[in-house]
């Protein structure tokens, strides 16, 4: 294997890229309450500590509830949103879809600030509710994106087809559109559930005392002697997101078996 | 001998717009039950929308199009008597094949068994028994397309409508599916409207032809009648090859056309069948088929007229070899076509040759 600059740069990348997530778990389990080189010895004292912390799990509870809320509520919408832009032809159907894209390139401070501020001027108390409807703003855009292609690539007779044969609008959907397009709306749940999870700027402006993980992990930060407990939280973390794409991916490769269409590659 | 079924399908002066486009213009035409209909033209026609609007999936802007004596204008796409087979095929492709066919079963009243005997015996009619199990996805696309001819015929509708059906098949295969789809029809005696743009096909599946232009009906008759006594220029050069010379009518009389072209001098014609069209700045031209002209060898009489004429060009084919040659004044060379029986010669190019014809074979458009 010829070591060629670009080569090099790849790896260095790469290393760059992974090296620090892959030393969470090892300090995970290191039996000092510094994080540095070398190693003082095995223990699984920091596991225990996240196990046992009250504080933590409440926070894991709120982000739970607020991200499934999220992807779900995303999701749904972003059905009605890519059924629409990839079927109907409507006036001002082009600055509508810019509109609900955009949030994805917007800043997210600038969305916070400006959630905060109107949510403050119409007295609306703060609570996971108000986080849940931030994070709805942030998801839709990457559940419309994904459902917009899975929606694209369903041939327009398949519809015609079920009304040909009996079916009315509503059964034809739900008969002949939905089985097609789960894998999509699998997809774009699994999506907006992660980008919820780790959701911090808007999380820490629109929460209130019922603190999100992230929020949670953010403020744990600021205290050298939890740094370890936070260490054993991320190695978590990292193996349940591993699991959750290989999950999602599962699904993408299912459903592109199941429906013999060609595999365009995965959000992965 | 079909004049006197009953009609399925009637468009009544049908007009269509998208937009300022006018994609249908003024379509007024019968489809006799039992009957093998082909809409034929160039895509863009409007040959499709014209089936569409039969299946309901197309509104229309003005006109009547009544289905079994039933107007059709309220009654949405799911309630019509119509089904259809799709140029995609439109197969469900997260079922199974025995779940495509019985599809169209859901609201049916019957008991399982007697469905999975109904679908059964689709998936034999079209040569598919015992696929029932199979997933949809892994069909071929001959297969598909039986399964979505079972899907539509298991309802027993009153018109099948196939919207090309034939044109992702190659040449074999589009062949053999074309015969089976006459004895198809045939054997049910469902009414089908066939769209299509391969002429060939037109000619060997209908009963009769609607030839199509720019939204309108441009002829609309049985194929040999297409064939040998088309009605306009753009008609006999859609359908086949033509020929066309100019000439011109000299006079008429009594159903007698007498007409003149340079080469084959002056001649009669039935005026009410061969000499068509509306006048054109042109002038009038006189067309033939390749195969009504014939090379005459040594010692062979015509049986109708003959004209001198000059080989220019030889196409050997197999079983058939065609000429172009320059009828003796013409200002343009004529294909004519000449089967190769045994111990028949292929000529030289630049050959001198007597050519036979026959007046009765040729048509006039004014």
């Amino acid at each position: 294997m010829k070591l060629s600059g670009l080569r090099v740069y790849a790896f260095a990348f790469l290393i760059f890229l992974y090296a620090p997530i892959l030393l969470l778990p090892l300090f995970a389990f290191n039996d000092s309450t510094v994080v540095a080189f070398p190693l003082k010895g095995f223990t699984t004292q920091w596991f225990q500590n996240v196990w046992n912390d009250s504080d933590l799990w409440q926070a894991v509870r709120n982000s739970l509830l607020v991200a499934v809320s999220a992807s779900v509520i995303a999701t749904v919408f972003g059905i009605f949103a890519a059924r629409a832009s990839t079927r109907y032809a409507f006036p001002g159907k082009g600055p509508v879809m810019g509109l609900i894209m955009l949030p994805m390139v917007l800043p997210d401070m600038i969305m916070a600030m400006a959630l905060l501020v109107v949510l403050l001027a119409m007295n609306v108390q703060l609570s996971l509710l108000t986080v849940i409807m931030g994070h709805v703003l942030i998801c839709t855009p990457f559940a419309v994106a994904i459902l917009s292609s899975a929606f694209q690539s369903l041939d327009k007779s398949l519809e015609e087809a079920a009304y040909d044969l009996g079916e009315g609008p509503i059964s034809t959907f739900y008969l002949v559109i939905l089985p097609l397009v789960t894998p999509g709306i699998i997809s774009a749940l699994l999506i907006s559930f992660t980008i919820s999870l780790d959701e911090f700027v808007v999380s820490n402006f629109l929460g209130s005392k019922d603190k999100l993980l992230s929020v949670y992990i953010f403020g744990q930060l600021r205290f050298p002697k939890s740094v370890p407990t936070i260490m054993a939280l991320g190695a978590v973390l990292v193996a349940l997101s591993v699991a959750l794409l290989a999950l999602a991916e599962f699904f993408r490769r299912r459903g592109i078996a199941k429906t013999g269409l060609k595999d365009t590659g995965g959000f992965l | 001998m079909t004049s006197e079924k009953p009609t399925m399908i009637e468009f009544k002066d049908v007009h269509k717009y998208y937009g300022d486009y006018h994609a249908l213009r003024g379509i007024t035409a019968t489809i006799r039950a039992g009957e093998f209909f082909s809409l034929l033209g160039p895509s863009g026609c409007g040959k499709t929308t014209l089936l569409r609007t039969i299946a309901g999936f197309e509104g229309i802007s003005s006109g009547v199009v009544l289905v079994d004596g039933k107007d059709m204008v309220d009654v949405p796409a799911n309630q019509r008597p119509t089904n259809m087979v799709f140029q995609s095929y439109a197969i469900f492709p997260h079922l199974t094949v025995e779940e495509n066919v019985g599809f169209g079963l859901r609201k049916d009243k019957r008991s399982k068994t007697e469905k999975a005997a109904a679908v059964a015996e689709a998936l034999a009619m079209v040569g598919l028994a015992g696929y029932g199990k199979r997933a949809a996805h892994a069909l071929s696309g001959g297969q598909r397309q039986r399964v979505a001819l079972a899907r539509a015929l298991i309802l027993k509708p009153k018109v099948l409508l196939l919207d090309e059906p034939l044109s992702a098949l190659d040449k074999k295969m589009r062949e053999n599916m074309q015969m089976e789809l006459i004895k198809l029809q045939r054997q049910v005696g469902i009414t089908f409207v066939l769209v299509t743009h391969d002429q060939e096909e037109a000619l060997v599946m209908s009963d009769r032809i609607a030839v199509m232009f720019d939204g309108q009906i441009a002829q609309l008759a049985d194929p040999e009648t297409l064939y040998r006594l088309p009605k306009t220029r753009a008609v006999a050069n859609f359908i086949g090859t033509m020929n066309f010379l100019p000439g011109k009518v000299v006079s008429t009389a009594g159903g007698k056309a007498e007409v003149e072209a340079v080469g084959f001098g002056r001649f009669q014609m039935d005026e009410e069948k061969q000499v068509t069209g509306d006048p054109s700045p042109e002038g009038a031209t006189l067309g033939f088929r390749p195969e009504t002209l014939t090379l005459l060898f040594e010692g062979q009489q015509a049986p109708g007229r003959e004209a001198m004429a000059t080989v220019e060009e030889v196409v050997y084919y197999g079983d058939m070899t065609y000429y172009d040659v320059r009828i003796d004044g013409a200002p343009a060379p004529s294909r004519l076509s000449m089967r190769n029986v045994f111990g028949r010669p292929v000529l030289d190019i630049g050959t001198r040759t007597r050519v036979g014809w026959s007046p009765g074979a040729m048509v006039m458009f004014r």
